[in-house]
């Protein structure tokens, strides 16, 4: 059996006097591709930002890639392996498509002093030496840059390398050197994907990743989320509004309504669940319209 | 291989002959020095705030105050230093030895300055670190013009003039190479992801707290720099010297440049450490001369209508964030 890579047991946050998720459990292996549905504010975004530690979770544990990342923050949880893309879209507005991958696809680093070793003087206590030591890192890692040493040069062809590669692969490629505000919506949304996977996750998360597109451009997408999947065997979970989409392809549906989760299954079974019908789909399910989409 | 192993430092050692021919031709035009070091200091300030307010699109508006830490500590030890040459050496050598020191000594204290005020301030947003910033620029004043040491309001006087056209030149140089080397790699990158949308950067692995700390604290360095080369051609240091005016000037700067655009901050800074003096000399030629020396007076105005102006033309400044350059990069084959 794979291990499970991203893992939330009992998560629930709260707004104020507002339970916005309440006992969230979730399981995404390598190969995974999973679904979340819900009406508008069943809490789907939050859960995204829960797992990828925008929000700290009022109770229950988050695990990416086995480590408990409760309290971590953002950057440091995409480190483990678990990247998104955003509903209302975040590019970087005024950089080329390909810079955008670029910032995702980070240098490794070549730290002076090894993670490990860090890593157990934080756990011995010593914090401060740790720190220290980090920084020196980082400082270092910006000596190569200043320098133009030639492992800093290699690194930067590579990285120049894979990104054009991650462009073509979402079909962008001859978009490259256009400022990513300016494309049109659906390559928005596609490039945001290039880049969530320049970061080199294990799990992908996809908030409606569809959202905005016509039919036809989301069937492609949804035949293009599955290549990704086998391609770079990542674990997937989307949020999706179009309820014919993610029956199509996502093997297990987690359905959220006010937080709660009301539903987990196969699609057939979820489209049965009478709790489903009745909190979601109602009027729509009969009238075979997509959920979601404005009646 | 040893191609490689050059290429990073051959630009200084290529530039160093240049700015030595410079100093050789143009030793006897003080004038022209003098106006060219201010120009020298001025690009230095500018790239550098740019680093922090253009490319990580943060806004500091306290330069003044890490100018004014490199002055001072870097005056202060070289009015220290002075009476202990190094008497193996030519006098000229020992005093450029002495002066380097200075240099890295100030712009060290800058630096630290840069990072004790990033480390809390920058978890602030906006608004909120504007104020710290300012603050900060402040404080140093306070502090410099109430210590004996420093002269009170008096300043500093006696600094050795060790500033050459060449020395400053070579920090502009650099100031300019590390500018443009922080652009071409992953840390540029960064920071213009922060710039763009700090939580999109965040999520993508990007540590933006630590950056910001970091960017902060190479552009202290530069501005701390700035204030000891300053420091070591005029007359005298004294806290007038570095107000929020200063700081406002050199904001007027990078925003007139195109904020992030680092050729956009240098002909802005050049074009507007000029203007002062070109006033001066074109109504020095009327018949009124009491005209000339009212420039100073009439600097801010000025610096204000401009910036309203450009607000008004041209918000984006003169280069937006682009460089001059990107003008004739081609367009890549596939593009429509
Ligand atoms: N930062 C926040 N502060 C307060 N309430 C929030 C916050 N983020 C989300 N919410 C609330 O949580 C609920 C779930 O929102 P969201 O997760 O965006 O729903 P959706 O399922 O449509 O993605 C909404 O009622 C929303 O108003
Ligand atoms: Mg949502």
């Amino acid at each position: 059996m794979s291990e499970v890579l991203l893992h939330a047991q009992k998560v629930s946050i709260q707004f104020g006097g507002l339970k916005a998720l309440c006992d969230f459990d979730l399981e995404i292996k390598s190969g995974d591709l999973k679904g979340l549905i819900g009406p508008n504010g069943a809490g789907k975004t939050t859960a995204f930002n829960v797992l990828t530690g925008v929000y700290r979770p009022t109770s229950g544990t988050v695990q990416v890639a086995g480590e408990v990342v409760n309290g971590r923050l953002p950057h440091q949880i995409n480190r483990l392996g678990l990247a998104r893309t955003f509903q209302n879209i975040r590019l970087f507005k005024s950089l080329s498509a390909l810079d955008n991958v670029k910032v995702a696809c980070l240098a490794e680093s070549h730290p002076l002093f090894r993670a490990s070793g860090i890593e157990a003087l934080r756990k011995s206590g010593q914090s401060f030496m740790a720190n220290g030591l980090d920084a020196l890192n980082n400082y270092y890692d910006w000596w190569r840059a200043l320098l133009l040493t030639p492992g800093f040069l290699r690194e930067e062809v590579n990285i120049e390398d894979r990104a054009l590669e991650l462009l073509s692969v979402m079909g962008l490629r001859h978009r490259a050197e256009e400022e990513a505000g300016s494309l049109p919506y659906g390559e928005q949304r596609r490039l945001e994907i290039a880049r969530a996977l320049g970061t080199r996750p294990k799990v992908l998360l996809l908030d409606e990743p569809a959202a905005g597109m016509n039919t036809k451009e989301k069937a492609e997408l949804m035949v293009l989320i599955r290549e990704l999947r086998d391609r770079f065997s990542l674990g997937i979970l989307v949020i999706e509004h179009d309820m014919k989409l993610v029956m199509g392809i996502c093997e297990q549906i987690t359905v959220l309504d006010h937080g709660e989760t009301i539903a987990y299954g196969t699609p057939e079974a979820v489209k049965k669940n009478p709790k489903v019908v009745e909190a979601y789909l109602g009027e729509a399910a009969k009238t075979d319209r997509p959920i979601g989409a404005t009646p | 291989m040893s191609k490689d192993a050059l290429k990073g430092p051959l630009p200084v050692i290529l530039a160093l002959p240049v700015l030595a021919l410079l100093q050789v031709t143009l030793q006897d035009h003080d004038f022209l020095i003098y106006l060219t070091s201010l120009v020298g200091v001025n690009v230095i300030l500018a790239v550098s705030l740019n680093i922090v307010n253009g490319m990580t699109g943060q806004f500091s508006i306290g330069h003044a105050g890490f100018m004014a830490v490199g002055a001072y500590s870097g005056g202060k030890l070289s009015l220290e230093m002075k009476d202990y040459a190094l008497s193996f050496l030519p006098h000229v050598v020992s005093d450029q030895i002495s002066f380097m020191l200075a240099i890295l000594v100030g712009g060290a204290a800058a630096a630290l300055c840069g990072f004790i005020v990033g480390l809390p301030s920058l978890r602030l947003k906006g608004d909120y670190l504007a104020i710290v910033t300012l603050g900060f620029g402040e404080i140093i004043r306070v502090i410099v013009q109430n210590t004996e040491a420093f002269g009170r309001a008096l300043g500093l006087s006696g600094i050795p003039q060790s500033s050459s056209l060449a020395m400053i030149l070579f920090w502009v140089f650099l100031t300019l190479l590390v500018a443009k080397r922080i652009a071409d790699s992953s840390h540029g990158r960064s920071l213009w992801a922060i710039r763009e949308d700090e939580i999109a950067a965040e999520a993508m692995g990007v540590n933006t707290t630590g950056y910001k700390v970091r960017a902060f604290v190479i552009s202290a360095f530069f501005a701390g720099v700035a204030g000891v080369l300053f420091a070591h051609f005029v007359p005298i240091i004294n806290p007038g010297s570095f107000t929020f005016v200063k700081s406002m000037e050199v904001v007027v700067m990078i925003v007139a440049g195109g904020l992030g655009s680092t050729t956009g901050s240098v002909v802005a800074a050049v074009f507007l450490t000029l203007l002062p003096e070109g006033l001066r000399s074109a109504f020095s030629r009327l018949d009124d001369p009491s005209l000339a020396q009212k420039v100073d007076q009439i600097r801010m105005p000025i610096y204000g209508l401009l910036l309203v102006a450009i607000m008004l033309l041209r918000p984006q400044g003169i280069f937006g964030t682009h460089e001059i350059w990107d003008r004739w990069k081609k367009k890549p084959k596939g593009a429509t």
